[in-house]
């Protein structure tokens, strides 16, 4: 299969730079797949698993916040999150789902809320990729 | 007497003494910080300036952009966020900082603005809350333990109060560290966000055409929180880097004057010795002459 140069970025340093066949990713606007010789392309990333196919195989990554770009035929994830599937700490990820949804049932203020509301889904799709 | 005297001057030795190795310490645990907090901007520099590059591509790739982000509207309430230290014993940096901040707000608050914060770090949540400012969120007390995730925390509230047009303006209060020795406070605005001209790149030749999806205002938007945590951050950085700074050097300073007590005591000290050993001589000597 035809490969296209994959570059992941996020504040923790560059994760990932090779040789990628796809990639699957969530969007803002729902998943897209991105093959090799995709055109000039921008949009921001949502909240959900990534799959990305290197060498006939699939790695799935929890994915959140950031943008994807095609340029030039580089394609570049810049994402605030993305931990592969291997790497998630499920111990980690399954307290924070518990306590922020202990915080749900206690706040009545809108901005604790809020962060609580962030907290458990970020907790969740840690969840859903590593499974 | 001079027995006592010196005891005293003893005792006092030592108690300058043990604050010195407090101080010393203090300096090298400074120090070794200080270039940790410098690794950790160098790593997380390209993610931020990738997404910088491409907000200013979309806020120029089409004539008729526009974002609730970059439109000015008359400001009623103003948002503060500012990163100050956990601990004292940094010289002037938390003052200076809150200095600074207090001045910003004073001009807005005169024109009859509303005015509310976002402390980081222990010192300014103390700070405000004794001014009696209204404070939007206490969970950054440690400025030392706030992370990037919290950054992004932060930029994500930020964000909503900002649309939701609770606030209409948002300033980041942080210190600047222009070297090991100086620090210098900043107040600058973060919303609406305010772009260069000349930093935007001139298309050279033809340029592709890019697809945004759903719409360049749709990501724009999405990924605007992302760039204020961005800044948050590094100015988050920048200031923790400046606060290890500030207490190196003021350790620093602690720990030479602490040396110079030190002589100037034990030079007391042996001229007491001295002064008592004469006396005694002198007892002795007027005793056998009686």
């Amino acid at each position: 299969m035809t490969t296209f140069q994959l570059q992941i970025v996020t504040p923790d340093g560059l994760l990932f730079e090779g040789e990628a066949e796809r990639l699957v990713a969530r969007t803002i606007d729902g998943d897209v797949c991105i093959l090799a010789r995709h055109t000039e392309y921008v949009t921001a990333l949502g909240m959900g698993q990534a799959r990305v196919t290197i060498d006939g195989k699939v790695r799935k990554a929890a994915c959140i916040g950031g943008m994807l770009s095609v340029s030039g035929g580089r394609v570049r994830i810049v994402a605030t999150t993305f931990e592969w599937a291997e790497e998630i700490d499920l111990e980690r990820a399954q307290r924070a789902r518990e306590r922020a949804e202990e915080r749900l049932k206690q706040q009545k203020d809108t901005r604790e809320i809020q962060l609580a509301e962030a907290k458990l889904k970020r907790a969740l799709v840690r969840l859903n990729a590593s499974r | 007497m001079a027995g006592a005297s010196m005891k005293d001057i003893k005792l006092r030795i030592k108690s300058v003494e043990s604050t010195m190795q407090i101080t010393k310490a203090m300096e090298l645990v400074a120090s070794s910080k200080l270039r940790r907090a410098k690794e950790r901007v160098e790593r997380s520099r390209p993610y931020f300036n990738l997404i910088h590059q491409t907000l200013t591509e979309i806020a120029y790739s089409t004539t008729e952009f526009n974002s609730d982000f970059i439109l000015e509207r008359p400001v009623k309430k103003a948002c503060y966020i500012v990163i100050a230290g956990d601990r004292g014993l940094a010289g002037g940096y938390n003052n200076n900082m809150f200095k600074a901040v207090m001045a910003h707000i004073s001009e807005l608050t005169g024109d009859g603005r509303e005015v509310c914060v976002l402390p980081i770090g222990k010192k300014a949540v103390e700070f405000f809350d004794r001014r009696k400012i209204e404070i939007l969120s206490r969970n950054y007390m440690i400025a030392e333990d706030v992370s990037i995730r919290n950054c992004f925390e932060i930029a994500g509230l930020i964000a909503e109060e900002f649309r939701s047009r609770k606030i209409d303006a948002v300033y980041l209060g942080y210190t600047n560290f222009v070297s090991m020795l100086t620090q210098e406070p900043a107040v600058v605005r973060m919303l609406p966000l305010k772009y260069n001209r000349s930093e935007a790149k001139e298309p050279t030749g033809p340029k592709a055409l890019t697809i945004y999806e759903p719409s360049c205002e749709a990501v724009y938007d999405a990924i605007v929180p992302e760039y204020i945590s961005g800044m948050i951050y590094g100015g988050l950085c920048e200031s923790v880097a400046s606060e290890l700074g500030a207490r190196r050097t003021a350790m620093d300073a602690a720990s030479k004057n602490a040396g110079e007590m030190i002589e100037d005591l034990s030079l007391r000290y042996n001229r007491a010795r001295q002064g008592a050993i004469t006396q005694e001589i002198t007892e002795i000597v007027a005793g056998a002459e009686a």
